[in-house]
């Protein structure tokens, strides 16, 4: 009992202190590094709750690869400390803010222990099969059950592909009387023509 | 054993701290971040939820929305990249042009 | 567990598979032309929406839905269903029709991507009008906004167009994670995701006399604020005129009407289908009724009083565009058997004047370059036609009597009324039909004002305006849409009837 409650308390506080730590700073690199912190721990969580897969998948695909997407993209773009960035610029407007998000913070956490201490849900815990959460269960109703949803998924990729490569491509009229930039001085000036 | 409870206010404070983040953040990238934060917070609450009521099902949800967490980062990080090529900033407070 | 795999009985799908493959094959097509397909990506895309729209008409009419269900009970084609596909094609049929324009010089690469996005957006509205369960509803509205995201910024070397895409990429986000932190406590309550099961579960649980007020509140809230984005209702409305401002104007046009209707969808399924029986204000201090009225009349406040003080033409259609929603949002909350027709057949009215009115406004953005109100004086002495279909539009959208949009107004009110007499609870509804009589006194100003500059202002800030063929086809169809759906919304009302009440939406 006591082993699965420090653990729980200390994934808890590391996940908390990941994502307050990854709002608070100023460099998107160090930003992204405390993302993935908290998703790790977030992770623990999850295979605690029983997910092992799921927590597999977070650590995977969540923390290994979409954060070294976002890691790779202020790579590419060198965005650390160009600019003075971090929290905003208008004080009265950010103390407003602050205390309505730590009241709406406050409100949450008051409500949802209220509910659940007086035995609404927190009470139907049961002890789980052994194979709760396993792969071959996930997977089994992702492909019976769910079916639906997840060949839906699969035209929302292909929205995402082709929306990325719309977007971050660059046009060759784009760069013919766009601003400068390196591939505009490695191509030939003559290229003003669409493709 | 921990009850469930512990990891609902868990996942509710990740959320306030998410909104926090999208509120008081002036970079794009770090607001972008938070969002996604708030989604893994609800992703948390439905695999406490899945624990909770015994059935599997909520951890098939919580696949298919990493699935379209991903597909929103792709194309949010896409155009980040374009809005760095022709403003030059991913302050939010400087992408002005549109009054909030 | 035992899990049977559910037969996904694809021939109720005809209609979103052949859309989906239809934008398949749009973007081939223009890979395959080399790009340089002219208008003819153009008019093959607006095939799209006009085919699967006969499909649709022709499946429904032959008998081969009522109430088929499909992928083990996630999909259903119910009339709502098919009332809104229609609506959901209609939309994208006037946005692709109307963006003929930019075609000459505003979008030189990725045209067959422009129009496939539309369609594969409008498939996404397609799916979402269908589903029945939480998570095939989450997909197809991402599958609707994410390629809105894009379709927002598609002007990449338009600053204006960017900051609208990344604003609405932001808000986007942020919607969507509120509305699934919301529906996870949905699902903690019921343990499942189908909404019809998710009602008889919380209701027996609640029979049992547990608690579920406090957690059926917070999600209620979580949902509302997340659709409160979607719909942009106030205050969550910021981003809509700044996005609507910065985006083309056609892909403006179809977030007012497309993407608002998959917003008004998914309401009516989470709140109306699952929720209706909570709404007893003893199970819940707090309930969405209440709530959902509020929101409905700071929008027609905001939107109305809001949208007199733009000079921007597009940001002034965003506020009244808000301010329409919260007239919808009246008939929402109705709550009784007209509710969810009403509603329907303002959607649809509002379709033909809104999309209309924006083809105008691309029209003249197209020729001239701007969408300042000071651009439309005298517009009437240049191109007389194009004045009059406006100022039909508009008047439309105040709601003057013989035209559609007055029919629509009409309903809604009137099953809002008819509402607040049956039941002292509803006593609020006469509050919230006499905010909205009101503020519609003061959309005639802001509207009577384009209509002012048309007409009576002697020197012409335009020269005349020239029509391509497919302007014509969508002005044309938007007019007689505005028209002959105001003297005879008979038989789409009929239809529209054919919407199950609230109580019994996902019962067959």
């Amino acid at each position: 009992m006591t082993g699965d409650m420090i653990i729980f308390a200390v994934s808890a506080v590391v996940a908390v202190f990941g994502a307050v730590m990854m709002i608070a700073q100023k460099n998107p690199v160090a930003s992204v590094m405390f993302l993935i912190l908290s998703l790790l721990a977030q992770a623990v969580c999850y295979v605690q709750l029983g997910a092992l897969f799921l927590g597999a998948v977070l650590v995977v695909v969540y923390a290994g690869a979409i954060m070294v997407l976002f890691l790779f993209v202020i790579m590419l773009l060198n965005l650390r400390g160009r600019e003075d960035l971090g929290l905003s610029s208008h004080p009265m407007n950010t103390i407003t803010k602050f205390l309505l998000v730590v009241l709406l913070g406050v409100e949450l956490v008051l409500i949802v222990k209220s509910v659940f201490m007086s035995g609404a849900v927190g009470g139907m815990m049961a002890k789980p099969t052994d194979d709760f959460g396993s792969v071959a269960q996930v997977a089994k109703l992702l492909f019976t059950k769910y079916m639906y949803p997840f060949q839906l998924t699969g035209v929302l990729l292909l929205v995402a592909l082709v929306g990325a490569v719309v977007m971050a491509r660059k046009d060759r009229s784009e760069i013919a009387h766009g601003a400068p930039s390196e591939e505009a001085v490695n191509e030939p000036t003559a290229g003003k023509v669409g493709r | 054993m921990v009850p469930v409870t512990a990891y609902l206010i868990l996942a509710a404070v990740l959320f306030g701290v998410g909104a926090l983040g999208v509120l008081i953040s002036r970079n794009l990238i770090i607001l972008f971040m938070s969002v996604e934060l708030m989604l893994n917070a609800a992703n948390l609450a439905l695999i406490a939820f899945a624990r909770a009521v015994n059935v599997v099902d909520g951890q098939v949800v919580v696949f298919l929305v990493l699935t379209v967490a991903a597909a929103e980062a792709a194309v949010g990080l896409s155009m980040i990249v374009t809005i760095v090529r022709n403003r030059e900033t991913i302050n939010v407070d400087r992408l002005n042009l549109l009054k909030w | 567990m035992t899990t049977a795999a559910p037969i996904i009985d694809l021939n109720l799908m005809i209609p979103e598979i052949f859309l989906f493959l239809w934008a398949c094959l749009v973007f081939t097509y223009d890979l395959v032309t080399k790009r340089k397909s002219g208008n003819a990506v153009a008019w093959l895309a607006l095939a799209g929406p006009v085919l699967t729209g006969i499909l649709t008409v022709v499946m429904f009419s032959a008998g081969f839905y009522g109430y088929g269900k499909a992928a083990g009970a996630m999909f259903e084609v119910d009339p709502m269903a098919v009332f809104f596909k229609i609506i959901f094609l209609g939309a994208a049929f006037f946005a692709i029709g109307s963006s003929f324009g930019l075609l000459k010089n505003r979008i030189v690469n990725h045209r067959g991507e422009f129009f496939g996005l539309i369609l594969l957006s409008t498939v996404g509205m397609l799916f979402l009008a269908a589903s029945r369960e939480m998570i095939s509803l989450y997909v197809g509205l991402e599958l609707t906004t994410i390629p809105l995201f894009v379709l927002a910024a598609f002007f990449k070397d338009d600053r204006l167009s960017v900051e609208a895409g990344i604003k609405y990429l932001i808000i986007g986000a942020l919607s969507s994670a509120l509305l699934l932190y919301g529906m996870s406590f949905l699902y903690g309550l019921g343990g499942t995701t189908d909404i019809w099961q998710w009602k008889l579960e919380v209701a027996r649980i609640a029979g049992k006399g547990e608690g579920v007020g406090v957690i059926l509140t917070l999600s209620v809230i979580t949902i509302l604020a997340g659709l409160g984005f979607k719909l942009a209702l106030p205050p969550f409305h910021q981003w809509a005129p700044d996005v609507y401002q910065g985006a083309p104007t056609p892909v403006a046009a179809f977030l007012s009407v497309g993407s608002k209707a998959a917003g008004l969808v998914a309401f009516a399924k989470l709140m109306i289908g699952g929720m209706v029986a909570f709404w007893d204000p003893v199970m819940i201090p707090n309930d969405w009724g209440i709530l959902t009225a509020i929101l409905a009349a700071s929008a027609m406040i905001v939107g109305n009083v809001v949208a007199v003080r733009q000079s921007n033409i597009k940001r002034m259609m965003a506020y009244s565009s808000i301010a329409q929603a919260g007239y919808i949002m009246v008939g929402m909350v109705a709550l009784n058997d007209f509710c969810l027709s009403s509603v329907a057949f303002y959607m649809f009215a509002y379709m033909f004047a809104n999309m209309g009115a924006f083809a105008v406004i691309a029209l003249i953005e197209d020729a001239t370059g701007s969408c300042e109100i000071s651009t439309y004086a005298g517009l009437s002495r240049t191109s007389p036609a194009l004045a009059v279909t406006m100022t039909v539009f508009l008047l439309s959208l105040t709601g003057i009597p013989p035209l559609a949009g007055f029919m629509a107004k009409y309903y809604v009110f009137a099953a809002a009324i008819q509402s607040a007499g049956a039941s002292p609870t509803f006593g609020f509804l006469y509050w919230l039909v006499g905010v909205g009589l009101v503020t519609s006194v003061v959309a005639l100003y802001y509207y009577a004002n384009i209509i002012k500059q048309m007409y009576f202002h002697d020197r012409p800030s335009t020269s005349p305006i020239t029509f391509d063929a497919p302007m014509v086809m969508v002005l044309a169809v938007a007019l007689c849409g505005v028209v002959v759906f105001g003297l005879f919304p008979e038989p789409v009302l009929q239809f529209a009837r054919q919407i199950p009440p609230p109580y019994e939406l996902f019962q067959h």
